[in-house]
Parts: C-alpha cells; structure tokens; sequence
C-alpha cells in the first residue's frame, strides 16, 4: 500500500469555499497562539484589527476614509495584475510600473495642474500615468515576445530600477526637479494643486465618498465583461490554458501577449494615478507595497475579478488594522499583518492542493499492472 | 602612504560589506539548479538574521548564531519545498509570500524582543572575539591588497569556502550532476532512477540554509543595531540578481561579489575617493548614490536581454527554472 497524487475534477464550489475559510481560520488560529505567546490578548488585538479601532471612535469617518485610500490602489494594482497572471505572463513588476505611473501622474499635477480645469487635469493625470507604466510593461513584453525574456526576472530588476529613480528625485534638490518644493531648504515634496484631487461625494455624517472609490468598482464591472463577454477576453483565456492551442487556432499570440500585458501595466499606473489623486504628495513609499501585495491577493482570489475586490478589503483590513493595533498594543509590531498575511497564504495554497489533488492508495497489482 | 591607506580600506570595505551578498547568492544557486525559483531570499535572510542574532547572544556563542541562522533558514526552505514540491504551489507566489512573511516574522520578533530586552553586540565578548579579523599569515603582510583582501573575520572565508566547495560539489561530482540533471529535465532525470523530490528538498534546504547564515552576516554587520530598517536592506534581492550575473556557477559569483560589492561600497566610499584623488577621482562626488544603488539591477537587466537575445548555448540557466515537476503528467 502507498499513497499517490491524482488530478481532482471539479472540486463543489462550497467544498471549496469550506477549505479556504477553513485556511483563513486556522492562520488565524496561529496568530492568537503567537500572541498569547507574547502575552496579548488574541480577543481583543483581532477585535481592535477588525473594526480598524473605530469602536468607541468619534473620529471613525476618518479611519473609513484613510482605509478606502489602501483599499482602492491595491484592488485596481490587483485587477491589473490578474490579466497579465490569466496568461500565465509573470509580471511581478507591478511595483515599478505603479512607480513609474506615480511620477507621471504627479509630473502632470504639478506642471498642468494650476493652468486647466480640475476635470481635464485629472483625466491627465490618470492618461500620463497609465501610459508610463503601460509602457514599462510593454518593454518587458515585447522582449518576452521577440527573445524569450524571462519575465519574471526582468520585470523584478525593472522594479528597483524605478524605486532608486523614484527616491533620486525625492532626495535631490536641484533648479530643474519639479517633484520638490522650491521653497523649501531640505528635499520636501511638492504638494499638489486642489485641482489634481479627485472630488468626493458626501455621504451624511462627515463622511465623503471619493469618487475612486466608485470608478474602481464600475473598473472591476467592465473587465469582468471584457473577460467574460469579449472576443479579447476569450482570447487571454486561450493563450493562458495553452498557448499551442491558440496558434493552432490561428489566434496572433504575440499581439494577444503584447495588448494584454499593455493592459494589465495601464490599469496599475491608472491605480497609481488614483492615489495620486486621493493623497496629493509624492513620497518614497507611494506604493505602500501594493505592487507586491498585489501579486499575493490576485492568487488568493484566484485571478477571480469579484473575489478580488473580496481579498483586496480583508488584506487592506489586515494592513490598515495592525498600523491601528499597534497604537494600543505596543510590542506588537504593525508588521504583524505581514506574517498573519503570509500564513493564510500558504494555508491557502495548502487548501488549493486538497482542491486540485486527491490523495489515493495505490495497491500492489495496479503498480505492476 | 596615505591615498594607498584609502584603496586598502576601499578594498576591505567591499569584501567585509558584500559577502553576506555571496551567501545569498551562492544559497539561491542552488535551489535554482534544482529547478526552483525561490524569490524569498529576502525573507530567509532576515529570519536567519534575526533568530541566529538573538540565539548567538544567548548562548554567546558566534558558532551557535551560525548554527541556528543555517537551522531558520532550513525551516523555511522546508515550507518552501513543502508547497512547491508537494503541493504543486506557484513557486513565484510561494517565494514572494516568503519575502513578506519572513519580513514580518524579523520585525515582529524584532519589537517583542526589544519590549522586553535587546541584547547588545558589545556585551558578548565571544561573538565580538569571534568575529574579529584573522589576518591570513603571510598575504596580509602584502602592500595595499595585503590587508584589503586578506584580512578578515572568519564569516568572510567561510563564504567563500562554501562557494568553492559548492562549485566543486555542482560541476565535479556524481550528486551535482543529478542535481542539474533535474534542474533541465526532471522527468528524464527521474527516468533513470534519481529520486527528484528527495533531491528537491534536500537542495532547496540546504540552500535556503545558506542564505540563513549570509543574513546572520548582515546582522553582525550592523553590530546587531535594532531600528526600523531592516538589516538586509534589499540584499537578498541584489543576490537574485547576482545569481543570473554570475550565470548560475558559484566560483563565478565570488568575481560577481566583487564587482556588485564596488558600486555598493562607491556608494558609501565614493566621496571618500573623489577627496583622496580629487584630480582622477574627484568626478566621483558627483555621481547620486541612488545610481549605485539600481546599477546592479540595470546590469543584471542587460545581462539577462542579452543572453536572451543572443539565446546564448553555455548559459547556467536551468531549463526547468520556475516550473513545478508532477510526475503523473510525464
């Protein structure tokens, strides 16, 4: 008698929505222990996390507002990444191209914004940066495409390339550096002009919904419908279940990676511009890692549109509530949400396996036989 | 005498800063020939890092530190191997997570030390005694590179031990070639008979063990200071960079140290240069730090579009870099 691994078909969605919550539990699970171990009252610490501190808060409207500020940058960097990860296209350089999206989008509010309209700024600001990171995906495409690049690799040095570029121009103080406030001695950041910022909705209370917030929703509605309903979407989905079979069926794959790698790079840059246009300065950690967490929450949701936005709000929760957390526990550190992050991952991933496997017994005769 | 003085401890600087970077590297060689993509060094740097420097204080002990960074490192090449090998998990995912989680493991155990008590470098006479310089006797007493490149502490040589016998061990002997065997083809390798994930796991640990002792490094490089940046600071993803620049051979990583190492210690040094030769050097003041910092990735970026482009025969890249082996779809 052994045991060996078989592909398992279709595994119910609600077997499947079991093992993940089941992963998440027990990651959470883990954490308490590790708490207790440092002697932090698990109950109250998730309690505090969870409800981001706004219990008891006369000030929570703010905390709303801040929250929906990670939570929208993260989702769209996510969604971006998905499409290039649906073609099996490894861009895990979503952290320079947001950089590079970043640094358009402020080039355009700092030079244009006092001159034109608030409306025709902001649609400049979300262009230039959609097409500074569009075409530092690009790049990194077309070289796939013509030489066989690895993607992976060359979009990860990509990636340093722009955070070093990004803090030259944050330290350095010179008559031509724009990014920098001329008035200031030391290497400040330029503020941007009101009319860069994206307006907000009041919502009753002192709470304002930004517009973001509904455009990446009304985002996440229309590449569902690309995907979902489109002949380009159907061809993502060829290329990314065999690339073989889609030359075969006479589908120009290189234009197919080309587009859509464009694509995943331009909505990225587009939630670099909405961040932009929602915090209003640059600084070196812009990105608030989103270029790397986002990689993390599209394979959580399995490349899912809806279930990203999904993760994109519990792992915003984990961030935003640990930062939150920390005030009250102090040797808990924020990075906290870091490690509980990655044990729901690899319990995940663990939950995938006994979704996509199935363990049998082997017998004696079926091996000889 | 004195200008020479500054290319000795320009010399010295390089090696002493930089070789945390060939552990790394040399570590990450290894799981890549065996056909895992690892991008977690990063991570197992800093839990090597963190509980080697909190255990070797402990015991104040430097061969301990060593002991338990390898034993950190071990741990999370197992989880590594465990995903990716057993379960068949997205090995770029995998080794990001392990980036994040092995981040936040070194500040989380980090504060909750220091909430309690942080223990100081200075304190421990053993780990501060053995980590002192050992001149090797005779080529330190050379001029100028005598006692830039020959005199160092006992982390430094044993680097580079573990690179030569590595190499040896890859390119010279029966297990190494299996080992690449693997890395190419799995499923012809486990067509004659070499057992593919034994080989996998045991590689991918060892590895990752590697990469646990170069983040030990890193901490007694920066005399165990605990503050909010992190002690590697980035090195572990200089190293996979370093891994494609010195084309996946280990002896070649030694020279890509080196070379790396220059732009990072011009960096600190390059001011330093520029007064010591204001007439050849002085150009050097001018140059931002952040040119050094991205050099490396820019290089590793050329290096790997041209070998791409050229599609270049000798290249040390496993064929099967990144891909998971199942062997029921041999």
């Amino acid at each position: 008698m052994g045991l060996h691994i078989v592909k398992r078909e279709n595994c119910p969605l609600w077997k499947r929505c079991c093992f993940y919550l089941i992963a998440v539990l027990v990651a959470l699970g883990i954490g308490s222990v590790i708490l207790l171990a440092i002697g932090v009252n698990p109950v109250a610490y998730y309690t505090r996390m969870f409800t981001l501190g706004t219990i008891g808060n006369k000030i929570a409207y703010k905390t709303y507002i801040n929250y929906l500020k990670d939570f929208v940058p993260l989702a769209l960097t996510s969604l971006g990444l998905s499409l290039a990860f649906k073609m099996r296209f490894w861009n895990i350089g979503g952290e320079g191209q947001f950089i590079m999206g970043a640094l358009a989008a402020s080039a355009a509010a700092i030079l244009l914004g006092n001159t034109l309209p608030s409306a025709a700024v902001l649609l400049l600001i979300c262009v230039a940066a959609m097409a500074a990171a569009g075409l530092y995906g690009l790049l990194v495409a077309a070289l796939k495409v013509k030489f066989g690049t690895n993607e992976t690799l060359l979009t990860l040095m990509l990636n340093y390339v722009a955070v070093y570029l990004l803090n030259f121009l944050m330290g350095t103080k010179a008559g031509w550096n724009f990014y920098l406030n001329a008035n200031e001695l030391r290497p400040v950041p330029q503020k941007h002009p009101d009319s860069s910022l994206f307006p907000t909705i009041p919502m009753g209370g002192k709470f304002e919904l930004n517009i973001c917030v509904i455009l990446v929703f009304v985002i996440g509605l229309l590449i569902y419908v690309y995907l979902k309903r489109t002949k380009q979407g159907y061809e993502i989905n060829v290329v990314g279940d065999s690339i073989g079979t889609a030359r075969y069926a006479g589908m120009k794959t290189n234009r197919i990676v080309l587009r859509t790698v464009f694509f995943s790079a331009c909505l990225i840059g587009l939630a670099a511009a909405f961040k932009m246009g929602t915090v209003g300065t640059l600084s070196t950690s812009i990105t608030a890692d989103v270029g790397w967490t986002g990689i993390i929450v599209a394979w959580l949701a399995q490349l899912n549109t809806w279930v990203i936005f999904a993760v994109s709000a519990l792992i915003s929760m984990l961030h935003y509530g640990s930062t939150v957390a920390a005030a009250t526990f102090k040797q808990v550190d924020s990075s906290f949400a870091n490690m509980l992050q990655g044990f729901i991952l690899f319990l995940v991933l663990a939950a995938d396996f006994m979704i996509r496997f199935r363990i049998v017994r082997t017998r004696k005769e079926d091996r000889n036989g | 005498m004195d200008k020479l003085s500054v290319i000795t401890s320009f010399l010295h600087a390089i090696v002493v800063y930089n070789v945390p970077l060939l552990y790394g590297t040399v570590g990450e060689i290894v799981v890549e020939k065996s056909g895992s993509l690892n991008l977690g060094v990063e991570g197992i740097m800093a839990v090597g890092a963190i509980f080697g420097y909190m255990m070797g204080c402990f015991a104040n002990s430097l061969g301990v530190g060593i002991g338990v960074a390898f034993l950190a490192g071990v741990l999370c090449g197992l989880l590594f191997a465990f995903l990716t090998v057993s379960l068949q998990a997205n090995q770029n995912i995998t080794g990001l997570t392990l980036t994040t989680f092995g981040l936040g493991v070194y500040f989380f155990v980090g504060t909750s030390l220091k909430a309690v008590k942080w223990p100081v470098m200075g304190d421990y006479s053993n780990i501060m005694k053995g980590f002192a310089e050992l001149p090797i006797p005779g080529l330190s007493k050379l001029p100028v590179i005598g006692s830039g490149l020959f005199s160092h502490n006992i982390m430094v040589y044993l680097g580079v031990a573990i690179a030569v016998v590595l190499w040896w061990y890859l390119n010279k002997t029966a297990p190494g070639l299996r080992l690449r065997a693997i890395g190419e083809n799995p499923g012809a390798a486990d067509s004659v008979g070499i057992n593919v994930n034994r080989m996998k796991y045991l590689h991918i640990c060892l590895g990752c063990g590697i990469m646990g002792i170069g983040g030990y490094y890193m901490a007694l490089n920066m005399g165990g200071s605990f503050n909010s940046n992190c002690w590697i600071n980035g090195y572990g993803w200089i190293a996979v960079a370093l891994v494609i620049f010195a084309n996946w051979s280990p002896a070649l990583a030694i020279l890509g140290t080196f070379v790396f190492g220059f732009f990072n210690t011009l960096k600190v040094s390059g001011s330093t240069l520029a007064a010591a030769f204001p007439g050849g050097l002085g150009w050097l003041a001018d140059i931002p730090s952040q040119v050094f910092d991205a050099l490396p990735f820019i290089i590793t970026a050329v290096v790997l579009v041209v070998s791409s482009v050229q599609k270049k025969k000798n290249s040390g890249q496993p064929a099967f870099l990144g891909l998971n082996y199942f062997r029921e779809e041999r």
